[in-house]
């Protein structure tokens, strides 16, 4: 979170601080401290009483200890030893401490300081028990009634939010509600994901080059939000006019599930643009399935040309790598696989460094257009430097199991190819009313309320969402964007429920990191550009701090260990061994 | 003939027996007291801080006795179960009526104000003394009427408890050696005997290592009482063994009490959860999450909660120039230095109290408490023992020690209350116990709150009114 997002979450939090709460206990610090005053008073006949003490100290400290003391710390005997504890604290503050600084004195708190302002502990000790006391009184009997065990500990619920999708947003909007929920802002929430695990898409290309254990990327969504009601189910289909999310049948039965507010954070899928055979005969990278499958797909052909194929053309295409699509997905994928297929030579001896070819499809001029052009091109040069190619402005128009067709007339006979060029929105979306914007994606206002529906909020890739810092401009379907926009639409939909305006969402990208392979990366953050060793330092160390769970960042960090000092796995883990890579739908 | 159906201990009676068996109870420690007050074997003030043994003065402590004790049994009710928790519980309640009775009420009856200046309080030290063993006594019997006491120990704890003492002990001795002319050689002994009462007390009573260290400084403070105060009562020593000269003399040896009173409760505890590691074969009854999916995000709220703990710590250390000291530690005596080591201790103490306490704070004020209370213990181990010992200082824990750690024990006091306080701001963000999602974590919740509303208020209680304003009584 950016440091203006910290200083306004501590502004909520203050302002959370209910001011009844305060203001009672502030009361009953002044009614604690009438008999426990004249009782110091008497004492101090002899002596002068600090009026402006008498007059400040008893509310603060009144209104401290309403706001420490939770309506969890039950009975009149514990709370009164909180009240001690309190009423020391304030005597070291106050009479060892501020009042000697603010007489001038010479802070030193001896023993002969405290021995002297021993009454006046004494005195805040019996202030302290003694408010701690009439402030439970208030909770049990009073106006702090409502904050109390009963309210708390059952609270009702300001209404039904289904959200669909356990992607970044999904989580991140689920994570927040169980926040408010903290806050007693209590909201049943029911997450709706086909996985039960939230994916680290940045490393998704580190396990496809066998550098990372799949599932150290994946964090459990039951461990991330423990207190949301989880249901691994996949939606059928939703009735926005009856307000139900219809859950798939599978090992259970299908199952209706009623919403006061739906949260659409459903993600993307591959787009294929229609172009034939592609869909058929091309892998992609949007999974743990298709990172695996990847993987083992490569190391069998290498197994094969290693050890089987005498024919020089089909060894060929053995051999050669295509991935269409110059992003970061394609940029990150292709030097991922020459990371993996040069680590690994050393177990094939019968093939040569020279035979593996590895080309990268961009349709445009320059790769990673996420980035400055110079950073674009610094990437380029570094990959094309290790032997990639690029077939740029170009683009794919077909594929058959054994070559991709490119629309200026060219193939490239491979049977290893990568489909990362194109995304749209879950099919889901498309099922659902409301205005869609092209592409698919449902367009929504500023604050995630998706334009025709009620009720109805989207976040993530399946939403276009317009940024107010300018005309026509949307927010890009990043994880970054995606965490801050689960956030806060989890904040607007509880604003609506208690009758509050929504906030517009505002973001401003921190920056963009792109991995190139073998201690390569390059970033811009802030408008700082980076590339090289430092870059690649700078993404692994982002990157895992923003990896989901304290577990996988230690698993993942072992394995980056691990990687440095054995060599990488070449154990083919999928049972059955397809000669070409078709895909199972 | 069938049988009554089994009642409670929730059914046994309302208030009217609490009351009725607390003033019983009360009544029979009364009539101990005022015996051994007529038989000149207990200072004549111990109960009500006023002399006098005429029939009329013997007739007011029997009836304190037995109103205090009602009042007791009415505060206890049905709610404590076992045996240390009573003890600790009448501890606090005793050391609450010298403030409330021999301070405030009798005074103010008598002269028209309390007494509450240092030199009233000194002179009321044998009737402090006199209500601490009053309240434990008392709440002791109150709890055998009522049958609440803890089931006896097991052949297996009494023997963790002895292990644990001597272990304990032996460490102490031949870290502390002869600490300012202070003879040790009663150590061992002590750590036995000390080992052994402590599972008869706290035996049944299971709790988290940091509870346990804060319950075993407050049962090292305990055993402190007995050697000091009950023991020359018992070898008669008349009505003088707990004057303020007695007393003062006696402080010497609280520091070690305090310091054998915690080695005891945590190689307890760890023996206790090591017994379970290694024969336990059930998993439903070990704990269920792992400390690598905790462990790490406790160690650094521990740590930033310590560094901010470290940085109020600072305020004292520069007043009283202290930096110079703590650099000793590391061969040097440049204040930087001394600073850095001093933010370094703070955050590993931060760490410590994470891993102690986590998950053991319902509220600010909990978490607070905790951390006064291992403020506290920090003072006593760090300041008063490790210190000297790593700067080749010698150890003294008299009077005039005391007197010149109490700037430092101001310190520690902070440090701990912005620890506990911040580590609770931290670990409540995020995923706190009390927040429960099914019915039976709702129950496993309820569980742990009482039994951290059964100890822990009467131990933050007992570390502030008694344990911290002993070294000013002493000292001032």
């Amino acid at each position: 979170m950016s440091g203006a997002g910290e200083w306004a979450a501590v502004l909520a939090k203050v302002r959370a601080v209910p001011a009844g709460l305060a203001a009672w206990g502030a009361l009953a610090g002044i009614a604690a401290a009438v008999p426990v005053g004249a009782l110091l008073a008497l004492h101090q006949a002899s002596g002068p009483v600090d009026l402006p003490v008498l007059l400040a100290y008893p509310p603060v400290m009144g209104a401290l200890i309403a706001i420490a003391t939770a309506p969890r710390l039950r009975g009149r005997v514990p709370i009164a030893s909180a009240g001690l504890v309190m009423g020391l604290l304030g005597w070291l503050v106050w009479s060892l401490t501020l009042d000697p600084w603010l007489r001038g004195e010479r802070l030193d708190w001896s023993i002969v300081s405290a021995a002297h302002a021993y009454p006046v502990l004494v005195a805040d000790l019996a202030h302290g028990s003694l408010t701690a006391l009439l402030v439970q009184l208030l909770r049990a009997i009073g106006p702090l009634r409502a904050g109390t065990d009963a309210a708390k500990d059952s609270p009702a619920t300001l209404g039904r939010v289904v959200i669909v999708g356990s992607g970044f947003a999904g989580v991140s909007a689920a994570k927040r509600f169980e926040r408010l929920a903290l806050r007693n802002i209590p909201i049943d929430v029911t997450l709706v994901g086909s996985s039960n695990f939230l994916l680290f898409t940045p490393m998704l290309a580190e396990v496809a080059s066998g550098a990372l254990e799949p599932a150290h990327i994946s964090a459990p969504v039951r461990a991330s939000v423990a207190h949301t009601r989880f249901r691994n189910r996949t939606v059928a289909a939703v009735d926005t006019d009856r307000k139900l999310v219809e859950l798939a049948p599978g090992a259970a039965p299908a199952e209706w599930v009623p919403y006061d507010h739906l949260v659409l954070a459903v993600g993307s899928v591959p787009h294929f643009l229609g172009l034939p055979g592609v869909e058929d005969f091309a892998m992609t990278l949007k999974d743990l399935h298709d990172a695996t499958a990847l993987r083992d797909h490569v190391l069998e052909q290498l197994e094969q040309a290693d050890s089987v194929e005498p024919d020089p053309a089909e060894r060929a295409r053995m051999l050669t790598f295509v991935v269409a699509g110059g992003g970061f997905a394609g940029a990150e994928a292709v030097a991922e696989l020459f990371d993996l297929v040069h680590g690994v030579l050393p177990f094939f001896p019968g093939i040569t460094p020279d035979e593996p070819r590895f080309v990268l499809v961009h349709s445009r001029e320059h790769i990673l257009p996420e980035l400055s052009a110079a950073l674009g091109d610094y990437a380029m040069q570094r990959l094309r430097a290790r032997g990639i190619e690029f077939r740029l402005t170009a683009r794919v128009s077909g594929a058959t199991p054994v070559e991709v067709r490119l629309d200026d007339g060219g193939t490239i006979p491979t049977r290893t190819f990568v489909w990362t060029a194109g995304n749209r929105p879950s099919p889901l979306v498309r099922s659902i009313g409301g205005e869609h914007a092209r592409g698919g994606a449902l367009a929504t206002d500023s604050c995630f309320r998706v334009t025709g529906l009620e009720d109805v909020w989207a976040i993530g890739d399946c939403a276009r969402i317009p940024d107010p810092g300018g005309p026509d401009t949307f927010y890009p379907p990043t994880a970054q964007h995606a965490l801050r926009e689960g956030a806060a639409l989890a904040d607007n939909v509880a604003s609506v429920l208690r009758g509050r305006t929504p906030r517009e969402f505002r973001f401003r990208t921190i920056g963009v990191l792109v991995a190139l392979g073998h201690r390569t990366a390059a970033a811009e953050i802030r408008g700082h550009r980076f590339s090289g060793f430092a870059a690649w330092m700078m993404w692994r160390a982002i990157y895992l701090a923003k990896l989901p769970g304290v577990e996988k960042r230690v698993r993942v960090l072992l394995d980056w260990v691990i990687d440095l000092v054995l060599p990488r796995d070449i154990v083919v883990t999928r049972s059955e061994s397809p000669t070409r890579p078709e895909r199972v739908r | 003939m069938t049988s009554a159906p089994a009642r409670t201990r929730e059914h046994r009676g309302g208030p009217t027996r609490t009351v009725l068996t607390g003033a019983g109870a009360g009544l029979a420690i009364g009539v101990l007291f005022t015996a051994g007050m007529l038989a000149d074997t207990l200072p004549v003030t111990a109960l009500t801080g006023y002399a006098g043994s005429s029939p009329l003065a013997t007739a007011a402590q029997l009836v304190a006795a037995v109103a205090l004790g009602g009042l007791l049994g009415l505060l206890l009710g049905e709610r404590v179960t076992g045996s240390g928790e009573l003890v600790l519980w009448g501890l606090l309640y005793g050391a609450c009526w010298w403030f409330l009775g021999p301070l405030t009420l009798l005074p103010l009856a008598r002269q028209g104000s309390a007494a509450w200046d240092l030199s009233a309080v000194q002179a009321q030290l044998p009737s402090l003394f006199g209500l601490l063993l009053y309240g434990a006594l008392t709440a002791l019997l109150y709890g055998a009427l009522r049958r609440c006491l803890s089931p006896g120990p097991r052949w297996g704890s009494l023997a963790r408890g002895l292990v644990a003492g001597l272990l304990s002990a032996l460490v102490l001795q031949l870290v502390l050696g002869d600490a300012g002319g202070l003879h040790l050689g009663w150590l061992l002994p002590a750590g036995a005997l000390a080992g052994l009462c402590y599972p008869l007390l706290f035996g049944t009573h299971k709790t988290g290592a940091g509870p346990g260290l804060v319950q075993g400084t407050t049962y090292g403070f305990l055993a402190w009482l007995v050697a000091i105060a009950v023991v020359p009562v018992l070898l008669g020593g008349g009505g003088a063994a707990w004057s303020r000269a007695v007393v003062t003399e006696g402080a010497a040896t609280l520091p070690p009490y305090l310091l054998l009173g915690a080695g005891i409760a945590l190689v307890f505890t760890w023996l206790e959860s090591l017994g379970e590691w290694l024969f336990v074969d059930d998993i439903t009854k070990l704990r269920s999450t792992s400390p690598g999916s905790w462990g790490i995000r406790a160690t650094g709220y521990g740590a930033a909660a310590g560094l901010v703990g470290g940085l109020v710590f600072t305020v004292v250390m520069l007043a009283v120039n202290e930096f110079g000291q703590v650099a000793r530690i590391i061969g040097m005596s440049a204040p930087v230095a001394g600073f850095v080591v001093h933010l370094v201790i703070a955050q590993l103490i931060g760490i410590s109290y994470a891993v102690l306490f986590r998950r053991r704070s319902f509220d600010l004020s909990s978490g607070l408490g905790w951390g006064v209370c291992y403020g506290f213990f920090w003072w006593v181990f760090g300041n008063m023992t490790l210190l000297p010992l790593l700067t080749g200082e010698p150890l003294r824990f008299d009077a005039a020690a005391l007197d010149l750690g109490f700037p430092s024990l101001v310190g520690h006091l902070a440090y701990g209350a912005a620890l506990g306080g911040i580590y609770f701001q931290l670990e409540e963000r995020i995923d706190p116990w009390w927040f429960t999602r099914s019915t039976l974590e709702a129950q496993q919740a309820e569980r742990r709150r009482t039994e951290l509303l059964g100890t822990a208020p009467a131990l933050w209680g007992l570390i502030v009114v008694v344990v911290l304003t002993l070294p000013v009584i002493i000292g001032g």
